[in-house]
Formats: C-alpha cells, sequence, structure tokens
C-alpha cells in the first residue's frame, strides 16, 4: 500500500481528495474512484460513498461546519453545501452550531439535475439571462415540467434554464431561512449562472470545503 | 377469537375482550411472513397505515383474524376513519370502530426514563393492552435528548439515540393511555435537545415541523425504511447538541 495518507470527500458524483503531506488536492469521477483508491492509505473519509475499511469516518454535515470554522473568520454565518444528490447546511452563531438540516429524501435542487439539464440542452452558461423570474421547483420533476412548458411557449433553452436555476436558488434560500448572506460549497460554486440566481449576497468557498473540516478533525484526533 | 388492533383503542375495551377469551394482536406492528402488499392504498400515503391495511387482509385470508378493533376519531390520526369504512364497505371483515377520549392519565414512566431507546418503544407499543412486565425495572432520568414522534414504521431510527432519551408526542400519550391529548403531545422538555419524527404522508408533519422550529430541534420525515441520508442527519444533530459529543 501507497504511505502517502490521503482525505477523501466521497460525494454522489465526483471524490474530492487531499494529499497530507503535499498539500495537493484532486477530484475523480466517483465512479473510478473506489478502484484507484484501493491500494492508498486513506485515513479519514466524509461523504456519501464513504469507502469501507479502517479508517476516520466523519458525517458529513460535522466536517461541513469545521471546514466553514476553517475558511470563514465571521462570528455568524451560514454555510450551504450543495451537492450532486442533496443539498445541506449549518448555521453558525458565535462559532457555534446553532441549527442545521439537509434534504435526505428529494434531490430536487442539487448539482445532479442542474449538471444533467445543462448537458442534455447543451445550454451555453455566458448566454444565461440573469434577473430572470423564478418557475416554482417544488420537485425536479414538477420544476423541469415548467421548464419544458415554457420551451414548448417559445421561451429560449437558456431563459427556460435560468428561470429554473432561479426556482432552485430560492428553494435554497428558504431552506436556510434567507438569510442576507449565504456562503456556498460544492460544485456549484463553479456554475456562474447558479450563483448570480441567488437574490442575497451568495459567496462560492469551492469544493473543498469538507475537506478542510475533515483535515481540521484528522489532525484534532491525532494531535497535529 | 382473535381481534386486530389499531391505534390504541379504551383499555376496558379491550379488556373485555380478553376477558370473553380473544387474542389481541396489534395490526400497527409487523407480522413474521406477512409483508406489506402495497396495493391497497395510494403510492403517497402513511407507511404504518399501509402496513394495517395489508396486515388486516392478509391475516384475514389466512385464518389468523377474525375481527378488527379500529380506533378512529381524535385519537389517531384521520385516515383510519377513512379505511375503515372502506374496508367494512367492500369486504367481509368485521370492523368495530371505537374513539379512545380518555384523559385520565396513566403516566408515562417508560419515556423517562433510562432503559435504551428501542426497548422503551417496544415496552410502550406492546403495553398497549397488557400491564409492563414485572420483571421491567424502570428507573427515572434526566433527558440528554429527545425523541419526539409516532412509533416509527422502522424501530431502527431509536438504535441511534443514546441512553436518556425521553421519548415525547403521540407515543408518550400512548405510554400515558390518552391518546387524543393533543396539549400532552405537543409537551417538550426546553433545551433539551430534540428530533421531531414524522413518518411521511403523516398529518403528524404539521405539529413535528413547526414544533421543531418552535423549539430549535431537528424535524425529520421518514417514509419507510430510515435512509442514509436521514440517519446522518440525526447523527450530526445529536453530536451538535449533546455534552460531550460535540467536536466543535
Amino acid at each position: 500500500m501507497n504511505s502517502e495518507r490521503l482525505l477523501v470527500d466521497a460525494g454522489t458524483s465526483y471524490t474530492k481528495i487531499l494529499r497530507l503531506g503535499s498539500g495537493e488536492r484532486s477530484i475523480l469521477r466517483a465512479k473510478d474512484a473506489k478502484t484507484l483508491l484501493a491500494d492508498k492509505n486513506v485515513v479519514a473519509a466524509t461523504g456519501h460513498l464513504i469507502p469501507g475499511g479502517e479508517m476516520l469516518k466523519v458525517n458529513e454535515l460535522v466536517a461541513l461546519a469545521e471546514g466553514g470554522m476553517a475558511l470563514i473568520g465571521e462570528p455568524d454565518f451560514t454555510l450551504l453545501d450543495c451537492g450532486a444528490r442533496d443539498v445541506k447546511y449549518v448555521k453558525v452563531s458565535g462559532r457555534r452550531v446553532v441549527g442545521m438540516d439537509w434534504n435526505t429524501e428529494c434531490g430536487a435542487f442539487t448539482g445532479q439535475v442542474i449538471e444533467l439539464l445543462a448537458r442534455y440542452f447543451e445550454v451555453d452558461p455566458t448566454a444565461v439571462p440573469r434577473g430572470v423570474e423564478k418557475i416554482p421547483v417544488v420537485c425536479g420533476v414538477l420544476g423541469m415540467t415548467n421548464m419544458f412548458d415554457l420551451i414548448s411557449q417559445g421561451v429560449t433553452h437558456e431563459t427556460a434554464f435560468g428561470r429554473f436555476l432561479r426556482g432552485i436558488a430560492f428553494n435554497c434560500e428558504r431552506l436556510v431561512g434567507r438569510p442576507g448572506k449565504i456562503f456556498l460549497s460544492g460544485g456549484l460554486c463553479e456554475n456562474a449562472p447558479f450563483l448570480e440566481s441567488f437574490s442575497c449576497e451568495a459567496v462560492p468557498l469551492g469544493r473543498h470545503v469538507l475537506l478542510e473540516g475533515l483535515k481540521r478533525i484528522y489532525e484534532r484526533e491525532n494531535g497535529a | 377469537m382473535i381481534v386486530g388492533i389499531v391505534g390504541v383503542p379504551p383499555w376496558e375495551t379491550m379488556q373485555d375482550y380478553l376477558r370473553r377469551g380473544a387474542k389481541i394482536i396489534d395490526l400497527d406492528e409487523p407480522v413474521n411472513g406477512f409483508p406489506v402488499r402495497d396495493i391497497y392504498l395510494p403510492a403517497t400515503f402513511c407507511r404504518v397505515l399501509k402496513r394495517v391495511v395489508s396486515n388486516i387482509y392478509s391475516l384475514h385470508e389466512a385464518g389468523r383474524l377474525d375481527m378488527v378493533l379500529a380506533t378512529v376519531g381524535e385519537c389517531k390520526c384521520d385516515g383510519m376513519r377513512n379505511i375503515a369504512l372502506r374496508i367494512r364497505a367492500t369486504s367481509g371483515i368485521p370492523i368495530e370502530t371505537v374513539k379512545n377520549d380518555n384523559m385520565v392519565g396513566a403516566g408515562y414512566p417508560v419515556c423517562r426514563s433510562s432503559l435504551p431507546p428501542a426497548r422503551k418503544m417496544e415496552l410502550i407499543v406492546s403495553s398497549v393492552f397488557a400491564p409492563l412486565p414485572r420483571d421491567v425495572i424502570v428507573e427515572e432520568c434526566e433527558p440528554v435528548c429527545g425523541f419526539w414522534g409516532v412509533p416509527p414504521a422502522d424501530f431502527s431510527i431509536m438504535s441511534l439515540f443514546p441512553d436518556r432519551t425521553h421519548i415525547y408526542g403521540w407515543t408518550r400519550c400512548m405510554e400515558n393511555k390518552t391518546p387524543a391529548d393533543l396539549d400532552l403531545e405537543c409537551v417538550v422538555d426546553p433545551g433539551v435537545p430534540t428530533v421531531f419524527f414524522a413518518q411521511s404522508f403523516c398529518q403528524k408533519n404539521a405539529l413535528a415541523y413547526n414544533l421543531a422550529k418552535e423549539h430549535g430541534g431537528l424535524f425529520v420525515e421518514v417514509d419507510k425504511a430510515l435512509t442514509r441520508s436521514a440517519r446522518a442527519k440525526i447523527e450530526a444533530f445529536l453530536q451538535f447538541n449533546i455534552p460531550g459529543g460535540g467536536t466543535l
């Protein structure tokens, strides 16, 4: 087994990896990760597809909260992780977690749906109009139905997609209690039209927030 | 005669059947060898009532159920009132509907005890028509956290909670023999981190959702089996909120 110690955030679509020695980060497709990590020294992991075996295993919400503490200096903040299959958040006041939730059942407003639609329609992100009216996304399927209705009425694919994104951003804001500012984690941090769909300030922290939290926990557990 | 009960019928009614030699079985509970046939109710319906209806038809077909004693009214959700009407109209299964408006509390020592939460739930459910076993020692404790709700379709949720978890909500009303006591159902201990649980598609979600907001608890709804995400959410909530159990 390779002796280099790895920390792993095993998401549904992507696996994020941090090499403890070099601090190097990488991302693998989840379907390839199991094979590629089989002979590696994974010392700590979090995420939906957390691997088996002996290692420190950390709950995703705990890793998210710790990551927020590591990356955000403010005493009070709301941090929302938009993953491929679910959305979860922590609310921190005075550097203590005072609220949290996780949409455990339905992937209505998650990265996977957005990525699937963008690919299916070959939407150019730069052509998605900003500031359009939202469509209700009660659930992913009903949201897509509304989007297809708009297209059938002659609305461009980019505009319909933009309105769908606005609906998803609205759901996210409502989930976290509509604060004035939301810190974002996850792959959707790299999706400019999504970031601009929020009606409040949205601060992207990138895809490695859970890894930062995992690192903090691992180092604390191991006296670093 | 085998009488199947649904919900918490009046104690005296059940004792009367027992005195007449009847055997009582709880139709809310899983029955070995009789998997739930999900063909009698819409897909989006309470998992516990799906089990009840399936048990009624399956056990009756197998000759292991002679009649149903079903609670309807404020002591139960409205679902059973509608289901009972249809079973009576479309099958030959005798069904007696009763209301349990008892407001004289029998106490809820098991809910407030230090017993493991899964054991508490089993004891409360099995004490609907029979006293607690004599060898059960019930000692009151201070709660470290709380579980609010009905007995879940999937009892494995209870394994997530530590000893000294107090039980609130309709389960507490069950133990108290006052299933229609909405005031008691809404009682929680302020400051005790509590998970407010309801079965998906159950009217109790209205209580669970709003009580969780009011008390800073965690609202959780589960349909059939506990999902990995729901499990992780509860684990994180307990880790954040139980003194000494958090990492932050």
